[in-house]
């Protein structure tokens, strides 16, 4: 018995450590494929460019994380980022916050952050549907920047220190560097600190821990915040990238970033989550894409990257889950086992409980 | 006599390795209301499920109108006219009554439902058996007596022989329980058998004709209701099961201070104006049947549900307790009786598991110290004796009992000094038990006040230092180790109207 306990307890340690790998060899692979298919494709101009659009993404991925480690869902993250770069830019470029560009950074963390809190209550207070909720204030967001800016692009100066510092610095990727940081500060949160502790076990058993005396309220209501924070810090990225923001943009962003998330290993159901997979995640995603587009590009074909890169991507999403649904698989009839044992014990201990109750 | 139309007998049903039933024995006369009686787990609702089907008797004999029969599932069963009235109905809300009635063999007429011959049946049939309900309504609009009516004449409709009723009364007010007799008699002049399952003495005495009383899974004998006494019958439910000695005298000093005091505690339909108090190192046990409001008194205690009123005292301070975590705040903690749904994280380990509710003491406000998490979580489970191979392994694969341990365990890391046990034995095995008797006790010994809701009399009478016995809600009796008796909880247990002395 203690041996079989012991194997079942290595075998987890070896599922979590082989999921990283597993990404981390497909994106390998993939890099390997498409220098192969084009050389160009490890091109240093061209890797700086993906770092450029990696962080957006990224940064998206690792808020999410922690409403997804709920057990919920946030659709809301990337309308919200350029909801926040419009009207951030548009602030910027009517002159209403003078020459000083640094102003934009507060105002997008503060839409970010604002929006997130809306989800929170929402969903911790008022008990909506995280779908439901995040889906309106999806549209939400989309709408009202669009009513307040009004035009249809908005320009951030191109080649100030803005870009410099968070996306690209003489042929240097800074923003990758952002990332980094990111994802260290998130790897706190999530792993080293009561919040994330707390996060994940609202996510593995919320009434649970709800009696356990914790205000499972509060820390839902922070995931959301911290999703919404994100979303904000991402405009950043996103405005320092590609200064030139639509504000008909953003949309299937968020569902790119969410793909990262569950390709990184972070389980769908709550409970598991994986800052660096998510990471790995968004970099595989933004290889494809890149690659993809490299690829018709020289072979002259004539198709649409963007549509390539959606199957494929669906493609690599279903896999990844597919695996968490496996692993969890394997673990739901472990329980139903467990279950039929306890019917047993309750017939005997205890005639068919749920019928008596009133 | 009328024919004997059922006779079930020698039927034995393990589960695992459990014995559900061994040797029990039932028979049915045409036109009888026979009730089944015994304590919760006697092994009555396994014994009906053995009878319809959804249970394989391990052996012994089923005869069915002078066949011997054995159904594979509840439609053959049905097919052969045996019906079963859950407590719990199995109805759709938002379909209309006579859609209900007919689901699934609904009259057609050109390729569609014919609902005008459906509705004309559904009338005729309530006019059959003397009800008056408007077959067009929806279901759910009706009341939950009107609703098991409805379900009553489905059966009827399906010319069932035989009607099995679980516990049917629990949801009714008394008017509604009258027209149910109504009903009852009327099915019995058409000479259709009726088993009746109820806790309620006096509702036995008015309807039924026989008692067969059960008791650990066995048959213990049938009586005529009109020859014998509830003291008799009770008597017959009890027994001398009691396999563990029962406390003699209570373990609490007289001058012990009280460390908690509810006065007036109302919620929901549950819980009306219960009040006790609770001493330094005291095992107070909360003794009724199922469904009596004794978890639902502990859930609103703990903040865990909401209450309509009442007023909490800890150590003589008035304290407001709106969720677990004020509850957990002031010392008190719960321990559900489903572990699963309301303790673990099964996907979790041991150590987590064991510091879910003290994560600021480990850093949780900075840094998490993991090793200190470990070794503290090592260090109480070995305490409690906890079986388990390391402090990593997922919880789900830990032992009922030794996942009850890591809950305690989290608990007296949190310096709790009131725990609430619901059900603390359930889903755990026989010697395991006795471990959780003695944590009990040594828990109390050290000071550690505890309330503990039990179904089985002979845990309650072994541990408790006083016993509270709820009925419907309301508290019933009171009463120091040194007068309880068995029977007398009992007596207490099925007290369904205004409380009597005791």
């Amino acid at each position: 018995m203690d041996n079989l306990m012991n194997r079942t307890g290595k075998n987890r340690y070896r599922m979590k450590v082989g999921q990283n790998i597993i990404i981390l060899f497909a994106l390998a692979l993939l890099v390997f494929v498409f220098f192969l298919l084009n050389p160009n494709f490890t091109d240093r101009y061209n890797l700086v460019s993906m770092a450029q659009s990696l962080s957006p993404y990224a940064i998206l991925g690792l808020g999410v994380t922690f409403v997804i480690a709920t057990g919920g869902i946030d659709l809301s993250i990337g309308t919200v980022c350029i909801a926040a770069a419009v009207v951030a830019g548009k602030m910027y470029t009517s002159g209403l916050l003078g020459n000083n560009l640094w102003l934009t950074i507060p105002i997008m963390i503060g839409i970010g952050i604002n929006f997130g809190l809306l989800n929170g209550f929402l969903v911790a207070y008022l008990k909506l549907p995280a779908f439901i909720a995040t889906l309106g204030t999806m549209m939400l967001s989309r709408g009202l920047s669009a009513l307040i800016v009004a035009d249809p692009n908005i320009f951030f100066p191109g080649g100030s220190w803005f870009n410099r510092v968070f996306s690209n610095n003489n042929g240097f990727p800074t923003g990758i560097l952002w990332v980094i940081g990111f994802a260290f500060v998130c790897s706190y949160f999530m792993y080293k600190n009561k919040i994330g502790r707390y996060i994940l076990s609202i996510g593995s058993n919320e009434e649970a821990t709800r009696l356990s005396g914790i205000n499972t309220q509060s820390y839902k209501l922070i995931a959301y915040a911290v999703s919404g924070l994100s979303a904000g810090i991402a405009a950043i990225f996103w405005a320092a990238a590609f200064p030139t923001v639509a504000a008909a943009t953003g949309n299937g962003m968020e569902l790119d970033a969410i793909a990262g998330v569950y390709i990184g290993g972070t389980s769908a159901a709550g409970g598991v989550a994986s800052v660096s997979g998510t990471v790995i995640g968004a970099a595989l995603l933004v290889v494809i894409r890149n690659g993809l587009n490299m690829i018709l590009a020289k072979f002259n074909l004539n198709l649409n990257s963007t549509y390539v890169t959606y199957v494929l991507t669906g493609i690599i999403v279903v896999v990844a889950v597919m695996m968490d649904v496996i692993k969890t698989g394997k673990r739901s009839k472990l329980r139903i086992r467990k279950r039929d044992d306890k019917t047993g014990n309750d017939i005997r201990g205890n005639a068919s409980r749920p019928s008596q109750k009133a | 006599m009328s024919k004997v139309i059922l006779r079930m007998k020698d039927i034995r049903k393990e589960f695992s390795g459990v014995v559900a039933l061994k040797n029990a024995f039932f028979e049915l006369k045409e036109g009888e209301v026979h009730a089944l009686m015994g304590e919760n787990g006697a092994g009555k609702s396994t014994l009906i499920k053995v009878l319809c089907g959804i249970h394989r008797p391990d052996r012994g004999e089923i005869e069915y109108f002078g066949e011997r029969v054995e159904f594979s599932d509840i439609a053959r069963s049905q097919a052969a006219g045996i019906s079963v009235i859950h407590q719990e109905l199995n109805m759709m809300n938002h379909l209309t009554v006579a859609q209900n009635i007919y689901i699934g063999r609904e009259p057609v007429k050109n390729g569609m439902i014919d609902d005008s011959k459906m509705i004309d049946d559904a009338r005729k049939l309530f006019e059959r058996i003397g009800v008056r309900i408007d077959p067009t309504v929806m279901l759910g609009s009706l009341t939950v007596g009107k609703q098991q009516m409805v379900e009553i004449a489905k059966a009827i409709s399906r010319e069932c022989r035989l009607l099995v009723l679980d516990e049917p009364t629990a949801a009714l007010t008394e008017p509604e329980v009258e027209e149910l007799f109504k009903i009852m008699n009327e099915l019995r002049e058409k000479g259709i058998g009726m088993i009746y399952i109820s806790h309620r003495m006096d509702e036995i005495n008015k309807i039924s004709d026989r008692v067969t009383v059960m008791r650990d899974g066995e048959y213990v004998g049938t009586v005529d209701t009109d020859k014998t006494t509830k003291d008799e019958i009770v008597r017959m439910m009890v027994g001398r099961m009691v396999s563990s000695e029962k406390k003699e005298k209570s373990n609490v000093s007289e001058n012990a201070e009280t460390v908690l005091e509810v006065v007036d505690l109302c919620a929901g339909n549950e819980v009306k104006n219960v009040s006790f108090t609770l001493k330094k190192g005291e095992i107070l046990g909360f003794a009724g049947l199922m469904g009596a409001g004794r978890t639902e008194t502990a859930r609103a205690l703990y903040g865990a549900d909401k209450k309509e009123s009442g007023d909490i005292y800890i150590n003589g301070k008035r304290a407001v307790i709106n969720s677990p975590e004020d509850a957990v705040r002031r010392g008190i903690c719960y321990l559900s009786e489903d572990r699963k749904r309301y303790g673990l994280l099964l996907s979790k380990s041991v150590s987590e598991n064991t510091v879910l509710a003290s994560l600021e003491k480990f850093g949780g406000n900075g840094f998490l110290n993991d090793r200190e998490i470990e070794r503290v979580s090592e260090e109480k489970n070995r305490l409690l004796r906890t079986k388990t191979p390391s402090m990593k392994q997922t919880i789900r694969n830990l032992s009922g009992g030794n996942q009850q341990k890591v809950i305690v365990a989290r608990w007296l890391i949190k310096d709790s000094d009131i725990f609430i046990f619901d059900e603390p034995t359930r889903g755990i095995d026989i010697g395991a038990k006795g471990e959780m008797y003695e944590l009990m006790e040594s828990l109390a010994a050290e000071g550690k006040s505890i309330i503990m809701i039990s179904s089985e009399l002979a845990e309650i009478l072994r541990l408790s230092d006083r016993i509270i016995v709820m009925c419907e809600g309301r508290i019933t009796a009171d009463m120091d180790i040194e007068d309880a008796t068995q029977e007398k909880i009992m007596k207490f247990a099925t007290l369904r109207n205004d409380p009597e002395k005791g």
